[in-house]
């Protein structure tokens, strides 16, 4: 293996990473605010992808137009969830068992019936998935590969100055810290959940889009990508959106780079590897405090 | 008293003469019709295709009974689902063997295929794989055997035409990571080697990756004449598409996963080039496809999902036909041993939509393999091997 081809290799993993991230993101907000484990985004994915394709293959919509309608559908739809399932459960005092059984149920409903809508057969939301390529110093960079990362370092930034810049994004932190006392400050707790259940499916969105541009899609295609989002979640901190989108990255190159030590068949392996060790060892996160500590063999 | 029983008598007798009656009508009706199984799936992800190879079944059987049947009896298929789960494929066998008393049934899915085999040979009933290609299907048993052939005769014909036609003197394998991907792309390496050729790069890749720059960039590495991809219809556009756009400018070949217009629509010029294979002929090679295809287009307002695989399922019944018109004619009851020795005994068909087919004993099928390639947006007839 060469120079070139390490390069090559890390670009491309770069560039694979930014649905990776987005989908992270996605699933990690919902968790730091709601606080659930939302297994119901793969269904909510599947309901971008499919929602864009009918847009643009069957009503033959400009692609600008298709993204805001898949966006204002999955909007509407994981609005409609959030109310009339998680907001049942929450009446009920369900335990978080009963969370997480609905979410999965959604999911695999969706998949199900997206699978008996559109077939088993793949399905791509454009009908070439070519993109042109240019080379710079011995390395190909697809057009696709700049959109990927332009696109995701725009709705990363943006993400992040509405969590740090905003009232909302102060509103939500402090949903996420106290819900009970975010209510006593005032806060709208209903009104946070849906503007984090809109940002969430504004980062699907986009992942999606991105995915579906380069990749066919099956209807159980989702629920296999939201392994690494749960793992990013977990190794980047529970409640860390940006942390889970900087080990969504880091996972992502380390999977593309194992091709160097193990055949590429057995890639997937290093993702449950990692799952494996993390619940193990850094359930709350991977950070160099949890790190100390491991190594120190818990002291303090 | 006596007076009493009169009616229960009078009603009982013709209860009695009623049933004798309609029993005497269930046999003549039966001995009208000519039975066998058909199990597949027409539920679950499968459903998509298996509907359309039940569809041209049935199309075969109301074609053959259109013409008069099978020595003036009408044929009669009964149909069971399988959802291409073994399980359910166990069920089926079951009832065709134990409620419907069949002789003889049809099935695929090389699952479906492998889980009833022990069915079918201890109860001595002709089982049939009509579109299975595991090559393990012709080690199943004496009441086993396939009119579709199995994996091993298209790769290995194309292994073989890259090297000696082609010229081809290195080549690069990539493969999914599965049953049938490791078993086509060992049977690929071990032929080609066997032409003569060297392997340069054997390569997998995870069923569920989407990104293949790795185990292509060792492709490139190896500099092969031609790179043979042994992938499903869910990867291989991606895995070509990535390959051209990592300057990798060599031909590709896989088998027939490949002959999908899909691959074409996907790729655009990316394409051009792309060897695939048939194991059926195409509308150049034989007019009753055409027919077939219009027919298709006529009823169904679209063309058949696996067009190849429907073209075997229209065949099978006329088959069976065979079977059962040289049991006639032999004067042997239908059961299946007689069904397994006249399918011994008549080896060659002569069927309207797959040509001839020549059923070997060592449960294998010889079928001629068509290399089609992408020329101009579409695939064109490259040769046939025989």
């Amino acid at each position: 293996m060469t120079f070139s081809i390490l390069l090559q290799i890390l670009w491309t993993g770069l560039a694979i990473s930014s649905y990776a991230v987005l989908f992270a993101m996605s699933f990690s907000l919902i968790l730091k605010v709601v606080k659930i484990w939302n297994f119901a985004q793969a269904g909510f994915m599947c309901l971008v992808f499919y929602s864009l394709y009918v847009c643009l293959n069957i009503f033959d919509w400009p692609m600008w137009i298709g993204v805001l309608a898949s966006f204002f559908i999955t909007s509407v739809s994981a609005i409609g969830f959030f109310r009339y399932g998680i907001e049942t459960l929450r009446a009920r005092n369900s335990t978080s068992l009963t969370f997480f059984i609905l979410t999965l149920v959604v999911s695999q409903f969706m998949g199900y019936f997206f699978a008996m809508c559109f077939g088993t057969e793949p399905i791509s939301i454009t009908k070439n998935i070519m993109s042109p390529v240019i080379m710079v110093g011995g390395i190909v960079i697809s057009h696709w590969d700049l959109q990927a990362l332009g696109l995701t370092t725009l709705t990363v930034l943006t993400l992040f100055v509405i969590m740090h810049k905003t009232h909302l994004g102060q509103f939500m932190s402090a949903v996420a810290d106290h819900p009970t006392l975010a209510r006593l400050y005032g806060i709208d707790v209903n009104r946070v959940y849906l503007y984090t259940i809109v940002l969430a499916c504004l980062l699907m969105t986009v992942g999606m889009y991105l995915f579906g541009l380069k990749v066919a899609m099956l209807p159980n295609t989702p629920l296999q990508m939201m392994l690494l989002a749960v793992i990013a979640t977990l190794l980047g901190g529970m409640g860390q959106v940006f942390g889970a989108a900087a080990a969504a990255i880091l996972l992502s190159l380390l999977q593309s780079l194992s091709v160097f030590v193990i055949p590429s068949e057995w890639q997937s392996l290093l993702i449950y590897a990692f799952l494996f060790l993390t619940i193990l060892f850094f359930p709350q996160g991977f950070s160099w405090q949890t790190m100390k500590s491991f190594l120190g063999g818990g002291k303090t | 008293m006596h007076q009493k029983r009169r009616p229960f008598l009078a009603l009982a007798t013709a209860v009695f003469c009623l049933s004798a009656f309609f029993a005497s009508m269930a046999v003549a009706q039966a001995n009208d019709t000519i039975k066998f199984g058909l199990s597949m799936p027409l539920s679950g992800t499968q459903a998509l295709f298996g509907a359309d190879q039940v569809k041209a079944a049935q199309w075969a059987v109301a074609d053959i009974n259109a013409k008069g049947g099978v020595n003036g009896k009408q044929l009669e298929m009964i149909l069971i689902d399988t959802a291409a789960d073994p399980q359910l494929g166990i069920n089926a066998a079951k009832r065709f063997v134990s409620v419907d008393k069949l002789p003889i049934f049809l099935t695929s899915w090389s699952a479906v295929v492998k889980a009833v085999a022990p069915i079918a040979n201890r109860e001595k009933v002709l089982e049939l794989s009509v579109g299975a290609n595991s090559p393990e299907i012709a080690t199943l048993g004496d009441y086993v055997y396939t009119t579709f052939p199995l994996a091993d005769v298209d790769v290995s014909a194309l292994a073989q035409y890259s090297h000696k036609t082609l010229g081809k003197q290195s080549a690069a394998v990539m493969y999914i990571n599965n049953d049938s991907g490791v078993e086509g792309a060992n049977i690929y390496k071990s032929m080609f080697e066997k032409s003569g050729g060297k392997i340069v790069a054997y390569e997998a890749y995870d069923a569920k990756a989407t990104d293949f720059t790795g185990a292509l960039l060792k492709v490139k590495a190896a500099n092969p004449e031609i790179i043979h991809i042994q992938g499903l219809i869910t990867d291989l556009p991606q895995v070509i598409a990535q390959m051209r756009q990592l300057g990798i400018t060599q031909r590709v070949s896989s088998y027939s996963a490949g002959y999908n217009p899909k691959v074409i629509e996907q790729l655009g010029a990316a394409a051009e080039g792309l060897i695939v294979t048939s194991l059926a002929p195409g509308v150049n090679d034989n007019p009753n496809v055409a027919a077939f295809i219009k027919r298709w287009q006529t009823t169904e307002k679209r063309t058949p999902n696996g067009l190849p695989y429907t073209q075997y399922l229209y065949d099978s019944p006329y088959i069976v036909a065979e079977l059962f018109k040289w049991i006639a004619k032999n004067k042997l009851p239908a059961t299946g041993e007689n069904l397994r020795k006249a399918l011994i005994t008549i080896k060659d068909f002569d069927l309207p939509m797959t040509g001839m087919l020549e059923v070997g004993a060592d449960h294998r099928v010889k079928k001629p393999v068509y290399l089609l390639t992408v020329e101009k947006g579409a695939f064109v007839p490259l040769a046939t091997i025989k």
